[in-house]
């Protein structure tokens, strides 16, 4: 008796705050703490500087943590949903997160759009994934950028080493399922931890495998490791990395010893250098400079881009919706739905996004350039 | 796997093995002396390589706040102690080492060019900052529960690395961190190539661990470590305070920690999570150990980096299984050269 | 005066909340409760695990994996092996398989690490929540570090829990069902074994308690609620993975249980649901505070625990229930039930206990050398000398505590050295011990209930399911007729440890005297006692010999010895010195010269 008065009490104090329901209300979701805190504060310092107001609506976001965790991802929708009458979700950083948060999202009849990288949140296209989209570039997509590259400079065995974790496995499946077409010869499949202190024995049996290149894959600094590693014991082939490494962190950390190396990327990775003409320059740049302006030169990193995409196709989505229905409606959820998956051409940071009701990423493309470490900087390969 | 990746692999096994030892050296001297089984001895590791990246980028390191946040802290508490058992001489001293040291640290860290020190004073620095935190960690945290059984010491310490990751990435933030090598020389060993940090890891290792077996069999304060560890009532009757000893215990602690910390950074990317595996598996060779013998701790040492060096090499992703699995044929081993029914404490 | 509600009333008012809940409260608060349901079901395991047995166990979240993953698997999988394929598609043939899985499991791990005492246990659970976790990242089977999706909800007669509020009364249940069949557990012989675990283990052993097994009951059962949470939670998520299961997750679960109060039952619900709203509400306030990004909740977490433990150490719950007043429950003996059945004694003047040549020795100490008794049926045989003549460690060599070096002692006319304290006590002799061992705060009467463990069969299953009563009852009469018969029937109620010490140990005679023996050993139990006292430990102990039992008994107060014995065995330094009728011994010269010294 005593312990469900306080404890309505106590939920009751935790929810004192909550938003007004006038405002278009974005819940969002990231991991900004946990194993892949490296990828969600990003994206959590990008959503505040996402737009606050849209065709004139006010917008209100509402930014959770999930701690890298699923069942916090999954608490913290349903708060977003129930409590907060959320619009739509933002959300969340990770594969697990974003695969273990559909089931809710399409109970509540609630658009979401994920900034992790896995084709399985959104392909294929059903009953429940009709309502969720993402920004973030398929690992597919990503590895035949890799391969195409490999296989124009000669390259015929391929070793891989990746995370233990849903990254490198995410990664490997579609890096192998690719290779095997373009007939790429797999010679080697490793995995490492993030926090691991070594890798030698990986390395070591990787290079007895003596493939023409080797590809990394793994998310930000720890995926200086292997690389460092097959440096210092002479590896002589090609090293590739993924997207997962953009930011200045790894060149910080990895230095001299990735020089030279290959990764696909979003172009907002290497936005001044695109064309003028390239749509993507505008809203990447734009992105870049608000970035660094709050947080300092050098600090942006691809993952914040992901988020700052989703925002983009809010904006562009919303003023569809608005004239449907009003925010807070689940008329206006499902109009938003449908102005998402109704989007053709808009550009954003990481690419040019062209929805379908069977394609709930509508990149193409032009959503990814290779890029070389040269001077310790990313240079565009031409 | 022909006989140089094997050599490599032992190399990298036995350098890994080396840090391995010396945290659980720590952890044993922890243990025979305060009971407490500490599990945050892996945090020292990070908080250490990160404190000193934090020196050489010129920035005043985060962890500074928070020695000055538990020297406030303890000044509070030894302060009040000293008031209600009416020994106001004492406040000054109080003051001085909880406050004024902190302070005194704060000022030289703001002043010195930090970026552009030599490496050892950096590493000095770095040593001075996250050292003290140990007998700080033991007064705020410990003492006041010093006669708990352990089982409680075990919660409090897992509650304490929860704490410290958690301040970790805030203070470091979720990337990693290298330092640069203390030397960049390469030797020819036989058939294979050894760099110099690798020396540098196994013979700091092994200087320490002889430093300790000295100033446990020489220095007036060894000997009472020892005593307390063998006897707390004891040692009490003979003018030991079990207090001290438990400060002096987790200066060393934190010291061996912190120093591992130094001496990995150029091998490999430290985070402010990787502590807890690398203690955790300096745990496991403690436990070989059975928490008591040195010797044989520092041997299931080199065995878990072997272990580990080989396995990842075998069969990389089920390294930490294997690895964390060596521990149940250990603990089976234990459990038949045990026979009796023993009360817990 | 506080008002004072019965146990009853308070328990109705709670399940009428629980049944309203889903009703009126918003959808997520519903979801929080589930959540709170679910970790509280954990947290009971380890309140029985830590709280009670003093067992502690990082891992249960592996555990709780467990449960989740076999459902995921088996109702989702479209290619189950033949022999398995019986199983798929339905979520309670999962919970079933589960329940088996995880119970075996459990079983090896336990086998594996549980004889182990204090710290290696929890080191051990903490390495195999790593190793577990890892499996479940590593096969591919399991979906791997990504995860599984699909998994269908749970069908009650066809009836799908879809809706949070569905399956809330499903999560409730199985909660509340736990916890009443822990709280019955407790309050049976099962139960008293299991809480003489903590700090009472050589006593329970001395009681003929298999330790051993109760220690693995205690954690077999922890893991089938942490794997019944698990498949809850996989059934609630639709969505499995790794992450929920990993080591962090399994630190979280013992906090929840310390910080609810680890040996209460309901303090498992308590610590989850502090656990949890705190956790929400820290995740709106702390950023508010502090506004940049950092792990914050977590940090909390562990100064609030370090805090708990500094200062309330026995959890939130003792400080929650002084809020709310419940009348004690107070217990009631069923007089009518019929008295347990007796072994029959040996016949009066035969030897039942003889050693012959016990040597035991330490290192290089020899604390008993070429040691020889004999005790007849009948017969008070003492055994005395000066403080540290070896006596007690005499009385471990017997009682089998302790293995003798060298030598050999016969009970009853067979060998009984090395066999452990247990079998011994199961052949009938039981014990005191110098240094009073007994539960403090248990009552006097369950403290001597553990005495009579071995006259009662009754396991775990009946126990929780209250069908063990009618053997209880006989258990419980048992123990209130030795309380009565050594004069402590006024403390019966009361908790053993608010005694007096001399009390105390009048209370172990009546623990001893409850196992039925027909050899009892007592270590020095005149000691504390007052004069009026002394005459009626003396006047008992005459009774039993006079019903035909042995009495061996160590003793210094040498008036309370000599007017009762009837033979008495002199040790000093290990050896005896001197045997025979009291008064003969009085005069031996090679005794007064050990007792006075050597007055010259």
């Amino acid at each position: 008796m005593k312990l469900r008065t306080s404890m309505m009490a106590a939920i009751g104090l935790a929810f004192a705050a909550t938003a007004a329901h006038a405002d278009i209300n974005v819940g969002v979701t990231v991991s900004a703490t946990g194993p892949a805190a490296s990828l969600g504060i990003p994206e959590k310092n990008t959503i505040a500087l996402l737009p606050t107001t849209i065709a004139g609506e006010k917008v209100n976001y509402i930014v959770l943590d999930d701690a890298s965790d699923t069942t916090s991802a999954v608490k913290n929708v349903r708060k977003l949903i129930s409590e907060d009458k959320v619009d739509v979700i933002l959300g969340s950083t990770i594969t697990p997160n974003s695969l273990a948060m559909i089931d809710v999202v399409a109970e509540s009849a609630t658009p979401m759009i994920s900034m992790a990288a896995s084709a399985r949140i959104v392909e294929p296209v059903d009953d429940k994934k009709r309502w969720v989209f993402k920004t973030p570039q398929n690992d597919a997509q990503m590895s035949t950028a890799i391969i195409e590259h490999m296989t124009n400079n000669g390259v015929k065995t391929v070793a891989f080493i990746g995370f233990s974790d849903a990254y490198g496995e995410g990664w490997y499946e579609q890096f192998a399922a690719v290779a095997d077409v373009r007939k790429l010869k797999m010679v080697a499949n490793e995995r490492f931890a993030r926090t691991d202190t070594s890798v030698t024995g990986q390395v070591l049996k990787i290079m007895s495998a003596k493939p023409d290149a080797v590809l990394i894959a793994g998310s930000g600094t720890p995926a200086a490791l292997p690389q460092k590693a097959f440096k210092e014991r002479g590896f002589a082939g090609k090293i590739y990395q993924t997207h997962g490494v953009a930011n200045n962190d790894f060149l910080r950390v990895c230095g001299k010893d990735c020089e030279g190396t290959f990764l696909p990327a979003g172009p907002v990775l290497v936005a001044a250098q695109l064309p003028d003409t390239n749509p993507v320059k505008k809203s990447a740049v734009e992105y870049i400079t608000k970035y660094e302006t709050a947080h300092g030169k050098g600090s942006v990193s691809t993952f914040g881009a992901h988020g700052w995409d989703s925002g983009v196709l809010l904006a562009a989505a919303v003023p569809t919706a608005l004239k449907k229905a009003k925010p807070g409606t689940k008329e206006f959820r499902a109009a938003l739905r449908d102005a998402l998956e109704g989007l053709k051409e808009v550009p954003a940071a990481h690419g040019i996004f062209t929805m379908s009701p069977n394609d709930h990423l509508g990149l193409d493309q032009r959503a990814r350039v290779m890029v070389q470490i040269q001077g310790g900087a990313w240079k565009l390969v031409k | 796997m022909d006989f140089q990746i094997a050599l490599l692999l032992a190399q990298d096994g036995i350098t890994n093995g080396a840090i391995y030892a010396l945290l659980a050296l720590a952890l044993v001297l922890v243990f025979a002396v305060t009971r407490v089984i500490f599990i945050p001895q892996g945090e020292f590791v990070a908080y250490g390589a990160l404190t000193l990246v934090m020196i050489q980028a010129g920035t005043v390191p985060a962890t500074l706040w928070l020695l000055l946040g538990a020297g406030v802290l303890a000044a509070a508490v030894d302060a009040r102690g000293a008031l209600a058992s009416g020994q106001k001489g004492r406040l000054a001293g109080v003051l001085a080492w909880n406050v004024g040291y902190p302070v005194v640290l704060a000022a030289l860290l703001y002043l010195l060019p930090l970026a552009t020190l030599a490496l050892p004073l950096q590493v000095l620095l770095a040593l001075l900052v996250v050292v003290p935190m140990g007998p700080l960690m033991y007064r705020l945290i410990y003492q006041p529960v010093a006669a708990a059984p352990v089982l409680i010491l075990l919660i409090i310490s897992v509650a304490v690395h929860v704490g410290m990751v958690g301040l970790g990435l805030l203070f470091f933030g979720a990337e990693g961190s290298r330092t640069p090598p203390f030397s960049e020389a390469r030797f020819e060993l036989g058939p294979m190539m050894v760099n110099g940090q690798t020396i540098w890891v196994i013979a700091a290792s092994i200087v320490l661990i002889v430093a300790l077996y000295q100033f446990f069999g020489r220095s007036i304060y060894g000997k009472a470590l020892r005593a307390t560890a063998m006897n707390r009532n004891g040692a009490r009757l003979m003018g030991i305070s079990p207090a001290l000893a438990g400060r002096l215990t987790f200066l060393l602690a934190a010291l061996i920690g912190a120093l591992s910390g130094v001496l990995i950074a150029p091998i490999t990317t430290i985070y402010y999570d990787t502590g807890f595996l690398i203690g955790l598996k300096g745990f496991v060779a403690a436990i070989v150990g059975g928490l008591a013998s040195y010797p044989i701790a520092a041997a299931g040492a080199v065995l878990v980096g072997l272990l580990e060096a080989f396995s990842s090499f075998w069969a990389s992703a089920y390294k930490e299984v294997i690895v964390f699995t060596l521990i149940i044929p250990v603990l089976l081993w234990r459990s038949f050269t045990s026979h009796h029914v023993e009360e817990e404490e | 005066m506080k008002p004072v509600l019965s146990v009853r009333s308070v328990l109705g008012l709670f399940l009428a909340l629980l049944l309203v809940a889903p009703l009126v409260m918003p959808p997520f608060y519903v979801t929080l409760l589930n959540y709170i349901g679910l970790y509280a079901l954990v947290a009971l395991g380890l309140v029985l695990l830590t709280g009670v047995g003093g067992l502690t166990s990082f891992g249960q979240a592996a555990f709780v994996g467990l449960g989740a993953y076999t459902t995921a698997v088996l109702t989702t999988a479209t290619d189950l092996p033949a022999w398995l394929a019986w199983a798929g598609g339905s979520p309670w043939l999962a919970l079933g398989v589960g329940l088996v899985f995880t119970a075996t499991v459990a079983f090896v791990l336990g086998s594996l690490t549980l004889r182990l005492s204090g710290h290696y246990l929890p080191l051990g659970t903490i390495a195999w929540g790593i190793s577990l976790y890892f499996l479940f990242g590593t096969l591919e089977t399991l979906g791997g570090h990504t995860g599984l999706t699909g998994i269908p909800p749970i069908a009650i007669f066809g009836f799908e829990l879809t809706d949070g509020s569905q399956i809330f009364y499903l999560i409730w249940a199985f909660l509340l069902l736990a916890v009443f069949t822990t709280q019955n557990l407790l309050d049976s012989r099962e139960g008293r074994a299991i809480r003489a675990l903590k700090g009472g283990m050589v006593m329970a052993e001395a009681m003929g308690v298999d330790t051993a097994r109760s220690r693995m009951v205690i954690f077999v059962i922890a893991a089938l609620h942490a794997c019944a949470s698990g498949w809850l939670y996989a059934h609630l998520q639709r969505f499995v993975n790794p992450t929920p299961f990993g080591l962090h997750i399994g630190i979280e679960y013992l906090f929840m249980a310390v910080v609810g109060g680890a040996g209460q039952v309901w303090g498992a619900l308590l610590g989850a649901g502090v656990i949890t709203i705190a956790k929400q509400w820290l995740q709106d306030l702390l950023p508010r505070i502090f506004g940049q990004s950092g792990n914050f909740e977590v940090i909390f977490f562990g100064l609030m625990m370090i805090v708990i433990l500094q200062r309330a150490r026995e959890g939130l719950w003792p400080l929650f229930a002084r809020l709310v007043p419940v009348k004690a429950t107070k217990r009631t003996l069923d007089a009518a039930a019929a008295p347990l059945p007796r072994k029959p004694l040996p016949a009066r003047g035969d030897v039942i206990l003889e050693a012959k040549e016990v040597t035991r020795k330490f290192g290089g100490l020899v604390a008993n050398n070429a040691m020889s008794l004999t005790v007849k049926a009948g017969e008070i045989l003492a055994l005395i000398g000066p403080n540290g003549a070896g006596k007690s460690t005499m009385f471990n060599q017997i009682s089998g505590v302790d293995t003798p070096t060298s030598g050999e002692v016969l009970f009853l006319g067979r060998p009984v050295a090395g066999r452990g304290s247990r079998a011994i006590a199961r052949m009938g002799m039981s014990r005191t011990f110098q240094h009073v061992k007994l539960l403090p705060t248990m009552s006097v009467l369950e403290n001597v209930a553990i005495g009579a463990h071995m006259r009662g069969d009754k396991g775990v299953f009946p126990a929780a399911w209250r069908m063990d009563r009618a053997e209880e009852a006989r258990l419980l009469n048992e123990a209130a007729r030795q309380i009565e018969r050594v004069g402590l029937a006024e403390h019966m109620f009361d908790a053993a440890g608010s005694l007096a010490l001399g009390q105390q140990r009048i209370l172990e005679i009546a623990r001893a005297l409850a196992a039925d023996p027909c050899l009892l050993l007592l270590d020095e139990p005149a000691a504390g006692l007052r004069f009026k006292e002394k005459q009626a430990l003396a006047e008992l102990l005459r009774k039993l010999r006079g019903e035909g039992m042995g009495i061996l008994l160590v003793e210094h107060d040498m008036d309370f010895v000599m007017g009762l014995v009837d033979r008495v065995v002199v040790m000093e330094f290990g050896q005896k010195i001197a045997e025979g009728l009291p008064e003969e011994v009085q005069q031996n010269p090679a005794v007064l010269e050990a007792y006075l010294g050597g007055v010259e």
